[in-house]
């Protein structure tokens, strides 16, 4: 089996259901009528890709998705791991801040959206505050599970070596929490890209995949919704593949698990 | 090689280390269990001189490696003295060093950062700091593995690692606690050779904690047999013989058998005869 595990070979394995699928719509659409409108032949989409591509639309609206997704995420990820480290490291502070976060994670962001629209308006402020949201509540969970759970004899090391608590916090809790750490932002990560293209669909936007879509979506124009989601998926992708090569490059000095 | 000329102090101070004496008077320790206290250790005295070797045994909760934390400093919470060189421990110190059974290397930084890492919070300026640790990574014989991970070592490696570490700093008393017990038999024989010839060239006082009544008697200057719940010392066997030993000695094959005899008997009253037991004696 060790051919199948190739560069070469896990791409080829990986298109064998897109391509079935393509196979599939194509034969859909060929049935003519009201199948044809749900299944937009895929020449059109094709030509559609190329016109966007051409006019520069697809490259602004994953731009203006993009830097909404990695904005809202840095934000959000940020404020939650440094506050999922705090209430690990701060019992006051869990136990004042701890009930309250669990109690407001249960209500689905699109709870929340009703209120945020009339709080905040449906604007980039909006937009930006539901995707940092998004990326906030894995980041907190994760990373307070993280130095929660840093094992005490590497603790007593420091100790022993008379390390401040600075020390302590810089060289043995952080890099023992990181693996967590990084699973709440991978998690944030795909949190916020939905989210991002989510709010984009039910707020509008000058520019954004999911702007477009909902804007497409209003003129019955299947063609352009299939390119911004081919993007989507494309882009969403590409983003989670290079998060999760820097996460091993930081977790290099775990063993491997095959 | 250069290394020597700095860890091996000259010939005399090897002979009369200046500082690393432990006194140790009325140590008694309790753990409170469900409210009702649990005495661990009760009224220990030991007197250990600097440069000295002393191995301790013990049956399972005779609270050796109690002792060990409290010395360290880990633990705090004791009622009696312990003593180096006339201070009263308060909690840890450069001064004293403990290995334990698990490495304990950090799993995040390579073995050079490890070692490393430890001379954090001394005065060794900077620059000297890469030479002191490639210094001691040589004197376990882990040169070649410097940029490896913890988990890129064998048990033995990483034991060896989590000694040259502990040495790093210089302590004057060095704490085991059965820094071997998880280690395979023939690498075990191994790191014992290597930690005498540690101590013979760094002269600094250690003390061992070990199941193991035939590694105690190798390396101890003397051996404490301690007795448990709650734990006592029972007897101090001096091991009168030079160092280097030789394995194979008929002193040492004696000495370890009286001590195993010692651990495991006399049986105490109330434990009934089997008929086997009779005829064998």
């Amino acid at each position: 089996m060790a051919r199948l595990n190739t560069p070469a070979a896990r791409i080829l394995l990986g298109l064998i259901v897109p391509v079935l699928v393509l196979f599939w719509w194509q034969a859909q659409s060929a049935q003519g009528g009201a199948r044809a409108l749900a299944f937009v032949p895929l020449q059109e989409v094709g030509a559609t890709l190329a016109a966007q591509l051409a006019s520069g639309f697809l490259l602004n609206d994953a731009i203006a998705t993009l830097s909404r997704a990695v904005t809202g995420l840095l934000l959000g990820g940020l404020a939650g791991t440094a506050l999922g480290v705090a209430m690990a490291m701060s019992r006051p502070l869990d136990r004042v801040v701890g009930p309250l976060y669990h109690a407001v994670r249960q209500v689905p962001l699109l709870g929340w959206l009703p209120l945020i629209g009339l709080w905040v308006g449906n604007g980039d402020e909006a937009k930006l505050l539901i995707v940092s949201l998004a990326a906030f509540y894995p980041t907190v969970l994760n990373s307070y599970e993280g130095v929660r759970t840093v094992e005490r004899r590497y603790v007593e090391v420091a100790d022993l070596f008379g390390f401040s608590a600075t020390q302590r916090f810089a060289h043995v809790l952080l890099p023992a929490a990181l693996p967590l750490v990084l699973t709440g932002v991978t998690q944030a990560l795909a949190f916020a890209w939905i989210a991002t293209i989510g709010t984009e669909i039910l707020f509008g936007a000058n520019a954004g995949l999911g702007a477009t879509m909902g804007v497409a979506q209003a003129q019955q124009r299947m063609d352009i919704i299939l390119v911004a989601i081919l993007a989507a998926a494309l882009l969403g992708f590409t983003l989670n593949h290079l998060f999760a090569r820097l996460r091993r490059h930081l977790l290099r000095w775990q063993p491997v698990i095959h | 090689m250069t290394l020597h000329t700095r860890i091996e102090p000259p010939p005399a101070a090897a002979e009369a280390p200046a500082t690393g004496a432990l006194t140790i008077s009325g140590l008694s320790k309790d753990f409170r269990i469900d409210g009702a206290a649990l005495s661990v250790l009760d009224r220990i005295d030991l007197d250990i001189r600097a440069g000295e070797f002393v191995s301790i045994v013990g049956a399972s909760g005779c609270g050796k490696s109690t002792l060990l934390r409290l010395i360290a400093g880990l633990d705090t919470d004791y009622a009696g003295e312990i003593r180096l060189d006339g201070k009263r421990i308060a909690g840890t110190s450069l001064d004293r060093g403990l290995i334990f059974q698990d490495h304990r290397l950090f799993p995040w930084l390579t073995l050079e950062e490890n070692v490393g890492l430890a001379l954090l919070n001394t005065d060794i300026p900077k620059a000297q700091r890469a030479r002191i640790v490639a210094e001691h990574i040589a004197l376990v014989n882990l040169s070649g593995f410097e940029k490896a991970y913890p988990h890129q070592l064998s048990g033995g490696m990483a034991q060896r690692a989590a000694i040259a570490r502990a040495l790093v700093t210089e302590p004057k008393l060095l704490l085991l606690d059965e820094p071997l017990g998880a280690l395979d038999a023939l690498t075990r024989v191994h790191v014992q050779h290597e930690l005498q010839r540690i101590w013979r060239t760094h002269r600094s006082t250690m003390i061992m904690v070990t199941h193991d009544v035939e590694e105690a008697v190798f390396l101890g200057d003397r051996v404490v047999v301690m007795d448990a719940r709650p734990g006592r010392i029972r007897r101090i066997v001096d091991i009168d013989l030079p160092h280097p030993r030789e394995r194979s000695s008929p002193v040492l094959h004696r000495l370890r058998d009286e001590i195993l005899a010692e651990l495991t008997g006399p049986p105490p009253e109330n434990l009934v005869h089997l008929p086997v037991r009779e005829v064998r004696a």
